[in-house]
């Protein structure tokens, strides 16, 4: 059975990750570019066996061992796009721009939902705009006040009732009030 | 010290270990190494668990809790728990965090605590047989369990003291324990029809690597599926013969259902099956009711037989999906007690074209595995003679909501794990400043139509147009299936991590204390096993 001895995985990790983005899968999984499948796969499986976070459970040194399970991620990455055809194309594609890692960096052409959308009430929704500049500035006593006028509004909001809850708490909290500092007895 | 390997499942739980070399698996109170997932309450606080348990099913139906793995990780108001709802005897409502929790006699129970007090159980029982302590253990799960039932699952071994070295997918574990593709490559599938979920897995086996190549299944389809049919045959004779639906008696019902499940049993080795139930109902003038019944095997299938269709679909939707054919594969795995069924095996024989293996047990298989993972995890494997690698993948795609009812898939279903990976959005309206990420998992393009996992919020935005912050949302699952979200502001480039609110879970603390009462209990040495 193959295996690496505890020196030779950390003097893996210590030549590999710090040029993780630099490799190309190709590079990554030891294979010359337009290899098939099947020596993909086989070269993936000879990593697995060595890199596989399973074989490294009882690894003290935590550093090495997270630096491990990414370069491995990389791995299993560099496996799935290489022995799919159509994301295979695409990493070609990738590669001649000069990129080694197969993303999705263009912004998405949709936004991410408002929080306030699930508000209906135009009164209730300004009271909570208030209410989150408020706890933005760590005031919490002016939070709870804006969430308590945009309750009365639109009583049935539980994103408005989660966020009185959240700064009702942080005014109970010791300090909290206003943000000033704990009085010293 | 020993470590575990624990099948937990819907309707029997199995522990092992490996001991020089050899799985052993450890044996209930009664001769047989079944222990069945049952945990009941008495009015004094007092629990019966497992072979203990299983007959205040009758007794005591409304404190007897069975199945909670059909139930654990779901939120309280999800379709799966709400199904669930129908056929359970005893009690549940939603408690903190959409969660759903038993009504126990002494005070609410949530799912991982039921599931924690049946985890420490087997741990206790491990602990007798190996004289020896135990604190770790590899739990398994089915293969399509999502995040939050493998997130609940691993808080239910907290709760019992046990450190959970992995949640492993049951599949890969009964492949492990078949011991296949040593110095060869071999395409396996893995037929998993146990008491509540059924799943097909694909893997090729090489060298001792086992990779994951599809997962697909009905976490909502199994032995309980048939004892429901066959419930239905008993009822309507039973109807025929009093005028009175037993169904509609809660009793009557629970016993028919256990006398349904024993017959479907002797129908898998018998061509029918004869007897006389006493004691069903009560009729009208107070006199005891009784079912005397004759039920060919025939009889059986024909009720079954649109079940069984059902995962022999799930078969070729997973061969599809792995781009494979049914000829394609060079071994079938047999695992859970379902699969006894003749014609369940007859029908999987058919599919594939070769008569499915079935040397091993195929309800103690999952725990075999589980428990030479557990051995490979914590010694090192140092007393196995080959160490396992275990590639799985995602049992679904994961992606989170956008603005207008969509879905934006992040991470593909069935990509290998672990996995990362990062997209970018934006804000949708002027002066947001902040943005809320619900996550959901599954293929839809629409959100509803996926199953929504939690959420998470990223807040202090710069004020800014619509569209002009980006958003890096990262997912990370790791080895165990299990998903972390992360949320970066692009702006200002600092990192800020947000935590997910999964719905349907228990809090850190929440889990805490239930640990902590439990060794507790324990500790202060109440009888666990009654004597009698
Ligand atoms: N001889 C048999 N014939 C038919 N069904 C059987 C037989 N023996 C056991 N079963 C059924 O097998 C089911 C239990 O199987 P198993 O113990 O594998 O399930 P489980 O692992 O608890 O469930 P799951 O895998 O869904 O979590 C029950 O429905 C039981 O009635
Ligand atoms: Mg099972």
């Amino acid at each position: 059975m193959a295996g690496m001895s505890s020196e030779q995985l950390a003097a893996f990790v210590r030549q590999i990750f710090p040029r993780l983005d630099q490799l190309s899968y190709y590079d990554l999984l030891g294979v010359p570019s337009g290899s098939d499948q099947a020596v993909v796969r086989t070269a993936f499986y000879r990593l697995a066996a060595d890199l596989h976070p399973d074989r490294h459970h009882t690894l003290a040194d935590r550093e090495l061992k997270e630096q491990l399970e990414m370069i491995y991620a990389r791995v299993c990455e560099g496996y799935q796009v290489l022995t799919k055809p159509d994301k295979r194309a695409a990493y070609e594609r990738a590669l001649n721009q000069g990129k080694k890692r197969l993303t999705t960096t263009d912004r998405d052409s949709r936004g991410l939902q408002n929080p306030e959308d699930s508000i209906k009430h135009p009164e209730a929704k300004k009271f909570f705009r208030l209410g989150m500049i408020s706890l933005g500035r760590k005031d919490w006593k002016g939070a709870v006040m804006s969430f308590s006028f945009a309750r009365t509004y639109e009583p049935s909001s539980a994103l408005v009732a989660q966020k009185l809850s959240e700064a009702q708490a942080a005014l109970g909290k010791p300090g909290g009030a206003g943000g000033a500092p704990p009085k010293t007895p | 010290m020993a470590v575990v390997g624990i099948d937990l499942g819907t309707t029997n739980s199995v522990v092992a270990t490996v001991r020089d070399g050899q799985v052993v698996v450890v044996p209930n109170s009664q001769e047989g190494y079944l222990h069945p997932s049952v945990v009941s309450f008495s009015p004094d606080g007092l629990k019966y668990f497992s072979v203990d348990a299983v007959a205040r099913r009758i007794l005591d139906p409304k404190n007897t809790v069975y199945s909670a793995k059909r139930l654990i990780g779901l939120p309280f108001r999800s379709d799966e728990v709400q199904k669930a709802l129908v056929r359970l005897p005893y009690e549940l409502r939603e408690g903190n965090n959409e969660q759903a929790v038993f009504i126990g006699p002494d005070r609410t129970y949530t799912i991982p605590e039921i599931s924690g007090l049946l985890l420490g159980y087997l741990r206790q029982c491990a602990e007798m047989f190996l004289s020896d302590s135990v604190n770790a253990a590899v739990i398994t799960v089915p293969a399509n369990f999502n995040d939050s039932q493998r997130r609940a699952t691993v808080d239910a071994g907290r709760i019992a003291g046990l450190d959970v070295l992995r949640v492993l997918n049951e599949p890969t574990a009964a492949a492990l324990a078949y011991g296949l593709g040593q110095n060869m490559s071999q395409r396996i599938a893995v037929y998993d029809f146990g008491g509540g979920t059924f799943d097909v897995t694909i893997l090729q086996v090489e060298n001792d690597v086992f990779e994951v190549l599809a997962t697909g299944g009905d976490t909502f389809l199994g032995g309980d599926d048939l004892d429901s049919a066959l419930l239905s045959i008993l009822a309507d004779l039973f109807n025929a013969e009093h005028g009175i639906d037993p169904r509609n008696d809660q009793a009557a019902r629970s016993r028919l259902l256990i006398a349904a499940e024993q017959v479907k049993r002797h129908l898998s080795d018998f061509p029918e099956a004869r007897g006389d139930l006493k004691n069903i109902a009560v009729g009208s003038s107070g006199e005891p009711l009784a079912l005397r019944f004759h039920i060919a095997r025939t009889v059986f299938e024909t009720a079954i037989r649109g079940l069984v269709g059902r995962t022999i679909q799930a078969c070729q939707d997973v061969l599809a999906s792995a781009q494979l054919a049914a000829s394609q594969i060079d071994e079938v795995i047999m695992v859970g007690g379902t699969t006894r069924v003749p014609m369940v095996r007859a029908e999987v024989e058919k599919y594939f074209g070769r008569p499915p293996r079935t040397d091993l047990n195929p309800d103690e298989v999952v725990a075999w595995g589980a428990a030479i993972q557990a051995e490979n995890l914590a010694n090192a494997g140092e007393s196995l003679p080959s160490r396992a690698v275990l590639l799985d993948v995602t049992p679904r795609a994961l992606g989170i909501a956008v603005t207008g009812g969509f879905a934006e898939r992040i991470i593909d279903r069935n990509v290998p794990v672990p996995v990362e990976q990062t997209r970018i959005f934006s804000t949708s309206a002027d002066n947001q400043t902040s943005v809320r990420i619900q996550v959901c998992q599954g293929e839809s393009r629409r959100f509803e139509e996926n199953v929504p996992l939690g959420e998470l919020e990223l807040a202090d935005l710069q004020a800014a147009r619509r569209g002009a912050v980006s958003i890096e949302v990262t997912f990370k699952v790791d080895t165990n299936g299990i998903l972390r979200v992360r949320a970066r502001d692009g702006a200002t480039g600092a990192v800020r991590e947000a935590a997910v609110n999964v719905r349907g879970a228990m809090s850190d603390s929440e889990v805490e204390e239930a640990a902590e009462r439990q060794k507790y209990r324990e500790a202060s040495n109440l009888p666990e096993v009654p004597q009698e």
